[in-house]
């Protein structure tokens, strides 16, 4: 299996550089560049071209390459062009805002998603496995703004038990409890948003699984054996339903950092998502690449991971 | 199961409420130009420019204000350095401006600087104020003002204001290419006194162009930093020294600032102690501002008006925007090797009936009523009407009028040969004018399709370039590499506090995007920039000339003159956005703990 891995790392190399090449190349096609946003009357037109040239944006494209290529090897992805900082000093910031929104998020996700999964699967057809259905199908056909909006303006502004905007109130010093506790209370609605939109996969694939196993021989070995029926749930059925579920894990992990443009915007909290469209609007060449880079890389990652996973889960796959 | 249906029916109605709560009365203004709804607008000259609140002032307060902005800000809070609107929104807080504006955004000698002109010397001198203090108690002198001219001229500044302007300060290019240590231009006369010799003075002096930087910058505090580690370093971004009314105290990067009142301001410490500014996503502001969570809003979208304007807690301040929209003809292409415009002799719209009918055809009031409830008006001039001085209030703009607009078709000999209702051009052949717009929000969209059906109106077939509405950058490309397949195109223009015409319509401008150049025009244009015009009444005349000219001309025409508008919180007591302010955030109160609900 280790063989396998180190095999699966080793094609990611020629992979990422593929998309390297595509996407520097694509970026660079986009009609106008960085500085086109700055030009105003009061601009004067010889300094944005000085600046263009200073930028290289001139040079044959792939002089412009390699000299990108050969920094970000090195870990230097060069800076924004709108920030003007480093651009890892940027995604750094956004990454981590993200990630707890990610984290907190998908921890709702599965702490809602599975209960009403096994429920629903458990007692098919019964009342409550029929109102998580129709959940489960409302919540997948809401699209993401609309509950975003819904939420902000209800939980808000008519009964403002959250804050609106932002990671965290601009009183708090970093490091005090106050301050912790800002920055969770931010997280809440956009997480639970999140979270309710998310369920619809899991709880369907749970559901399914869990009514095929009903009618397996091992349950059916199980029950004959005399073990208690919610211990056969527990112990025989939930593992197996979770399989499908384990599938996608590796990619909610690496997920995590992908952030989501819609409640992003809505809520105005600074993220990934965010970060990834303004850049493109902005043409900030720099963030670009190095976000889409950092894209590829993590679904390749997420992929092999999910490929473990399951091989742990389920002891039949094994990555040969 | 009766039960069942009857929860399943409870959570569809719950749900179809809130949406239709949500979508609200949002789809008030969908004129498709047929069934012309009733006009809603509202008076904008009726706006005040001040609020005007008679209760009592509590003591201290904080301030509460919203940075309206889709994104988060980029947190660059040094005026030499900063791209960014949103920045410098933040930065009016605490401002290093060295300079007040009076009428006409004339240099007036109110502010901490003032400034005397010797035009025959092409020399300029700057005065600071004794006693001025920065944030941190550090006494202002007159190396702080020499500072920034250093930081914008060192060969490591990689901003856009080392310009063309710039270079006109004696030895700054010398400075930028390394050969001297110093701006030979500039000669500190004493602690107070900044002596300043330009390569060539205009009017422009008078309102802070020619290379007079207005802002002084901390020199004792950002020494030691190199100018190429500025832009990163924390002095810039997270502890800037300043002089304005405000002091940074601390700041969450991109989403929000918090400011104390800066007891060392040299007018005064301001009466509320202190001022958080928040970032705001357009989508909230109109519910945030009636919720009572600001009292002001900075930056706030005129397509938002409607979520704001019936709100009781709320006056509504509008000052006149130093900009305006229009629309320019292709007449041309720019030699970028010779650097000038070329007339094109052929082109579609060179034939100034045409621009006239065009301009006529437009039913810009009934859009500027209609989309903008009057926070746009028809504008008459390329100058906005804040120039009280310069601008010309004889003209008469083209007014709406079908009619004149296809006599004139008819007098040029835009005929409708083969019967389909839509003029040929004057040999007879079909005539498309292909029309480049920007896209923005969806009202962009209606509008145009409303003109678009205003022009065939008159029998004029435009379509619009490319099929549909262009995204900002493509646009500006398209425009700027005068595509083929653009005759017309639509966009906007901010003027800035110096009106002067010659950087966007001068022959050798990259900016005339029209592409239009006359001898007229050349000779127009000089005048308003020369040296007689530093005589206030020779540069009047001189833009009323061009404006004249270009009126009867219409290379360009603008159709919107547009208003800002500034809602605040009704417990704000003494603020004035005027553009030539008299009051000073230091004397800004408040009138109870909370913004009102």
């Amino acid at each position: 299996m280790w063989k396998t891995i180190i095999r699966r790392i080793l094609i990611m190399i020629p992979q990422l550089f593929v998309l390297s090449l595509l996407i520097f190349i694509m970026a660079k096609f986009m009609p106008g560049d960085p500085f086109t946003g700055l030009v105003t009357p009061d601009t004067d037109p010889n300094r944005i071209e000085e600046l263009r040239i200073q930028a290289g944006f001139y040079d044959p494209w792939y002089e412009q390459y390699y000299r990108w290529i050969t920094n970000a090897l090195q870990g230097e992805f060069g800076d924004s062009y709108s920030f003007q900082v480093k651009v890892s000093t940027l995604i750094g910031e956004r990454g981590l805002n993200t990630l707890w929104l990610s984290l907190l998020s998908v921890t709702l996700l599965y702490a809602i998603a599975i209960p009403l999964g096994i429920i629903a699967g458990r007692y098919q057809n019964s009342l409550p496995d029929k109102l998580i259905v129709l959940y489960s199908f409302i919540s997948y056909a809401i699209p993401t703004f609309v509950l975003a909006l819904i939420f902000l303006f209800l939980f808000g502004y008519q009964y403002p038990i959250f804050p609106t905007s932002g990671t965290v109130d601009v009183q708090y010093d970093p490091g005090t409890w106050g301050y912790f506790w800002s920055k969770v209370y931010h997280l809440l609605l956009p997480a639970i948003t999140y979270a309710i939109l998310g369920t619809t996969t899991i709880i369907q694939y749970l559901r399914t699984e869990i009514i095929d196993a009903k009618r397996m021989d091992y349950v059916k070995t199980a029950r004959s054996k005399g073990i208690p029926i919610s211990k056969v749930y527990t112990k025989h059925i939930f593992r197996n339903s979770l399989l499908p579920i384990a599938a996608f894990f590796g990619f909610t992990i690496t997920g995590l950092l992908g952030g989501s443009v819609f409640i992003e915007t809505i809520f105005g909290f600074p993220g990934m998502g965010q970060l990834f469209i303004n850049a493109i609007s902005a043409r900030d060449y720099s963030v670009i690449t190095a976000l889409v880079m950092l894209f590829g890389f993590l679904t390749l990652v997420g992929s092999l991971l999910s490929d473990i996973i399951m091989s742990i889960v389920d002891p039949r796959i094994r990555i040969e | 199961m009766n039960k069942k249906k009857w929860s399943l029916f409870a959570i569809l109605l719950a749900l179809v409420l809130v949406l239709a709560a949500c979508s609200g009365d949002k789809d008030g203004g969908n004129a498709g130009g047929k069934d012309k709804p009733e006009p809603k607008k509202v008076d904008t000259s009726a706006f005040p420019m001040a609020v005007d609140n008679k209760d009592e002032a509590i003591k201290g307060g904080a301030l509460e204000v919203a940075l309206v902005s889709s994104s988060p800000f980029k947190g660059i809070f040094l005026a030499e350095l900063y791209e960014d609107g949103y920045d410098s929104d933040i930065m009016d807080f605490a401002s290093n401006n060295l300079f007040a504006v009076k009428q006409d955004f004339l240099i007036s000698d109110t502010g901490i600087g003032a400034l005397k002109v010797d035009e025959k010397n092409n020399k300029a001198t700057v005065t600071i104020r004794k006693e001025v203090k920065w944030s941190d108690g550090e006494p202002l002198t007159i190396d702080d003002v020499i500072y920034p001219y250093e930081i914008i001229g060192h060969k490591d500044y990689t901003g856009i204001r080392y310009d063309v302007n710039f270079k006109n300060i004696v030895g700054a290019e010398e400075y930028h290419a390394g050969k001297e240590k110093t701006i030979s231009g500039l000669k500190k006369i004493d602690d107070y006194n900044l002596e300043i010799s330009f390569k060539e003075l205009s009017p422009a002096i008078y309102t802070g162009g020619d290379g007079l930087w207005a802002y002084a910058a901390p020199k004792h505090y950002l020494k030691d930093v190199a100018i190429k580690e500025l832009i990163k370093s924390d002095k810039v971004r997270k502890s800037p020294v300043t002089l304005g009314a405000f002091k940074f105290d601390k700041i969450v990067n991109g989403e929000s600032v918090q400011f104390l009142a800066n007891e060392h301001y040299w007018k005064g410490k301001p009466k509320v102690d202190k001022a958080v500014i928040t970032s705001v996503p357009p989508t909230q502001i109109g519910k945030a501002l009636k919720a009572g969570k600001y009292d002001i809003a900075t930056s706030f979208p005129a397509t938002e008006y409607d979520s704001i304007k019936d709100a009781k807690n709320l006056t509504i301040l509008g000052r006149p925007e130093l900009a305006y929209t229009y629309i320019a003809f292709k007449l041309g292409k720019r030699d970028s090797k010779k650097g000038i415009a070329i007339p094109n002799p052929d082109a579609k719209m060179n034939d100034v009936n045409l621009r006239h009918a065009f301009a006529y055809a437009m039913d810009v009031e009934q859009v500027a009523d209609e989309y903008y409830e009057g926070l746009r008006t028809r504008s008459k001039s390329l100058i906005p009407p804040v120039f009280e001085l310069y601008y010309d209030d004889t003209l008469e703009g083209f007014k709406y009028d079908p009619e004149k607009a296809k006599k004139l078709l008819d007098d040029a000999g835009y005929k409708d040969v083969d019967g389909d209702g839509l003029r040929e051009d004057k040999n007879g052949e079909k005539l498309e004018i292909k029309l480049a717009a920007m896209a923005g929000s969806d009202k962009d969209e209606a509008i145009v399709s409303y003109y678009l059906q205003n022009w065939k109106e008159v029998g004029l077939n435009v379509v619009l370039t490319t099929g549909r509405l262009i995204e900002f950058n493509s646009f500006y490309e398209k425009v700027r590499a005068d595509d083929k397949d653009i005759d017309v195109f639509q966009a906007a223009l901010g003027t800035g506090s110096d009106p002067s015409p010659a950087g966007a319509f001068s022959p050798d401008s990259q900016f005339n995007t029209s592409r239009f150049a006359t001898p007229e025009l050349d000779k127009l244009l000089a005048k308003i920039d020369s040296k007689e015009a530093l005589d206030p009444e020779v540069r009047a005349k001189a833009f009323k000339d061009w404006q004249l000219y270009m009126f009867e001309q219409a290379p360009i025409f603008p159709i919107y003159s547009r208003t800002e508008v500034m809602p605040v919180n009704k417990r704000i007591k003494n603020y004035d956005k005027d553009h030539f302010t008299k009051m000073d955030l230091n004397e800004l109160e408040l009138t109870a703990d909370k913004p009102i609900k």
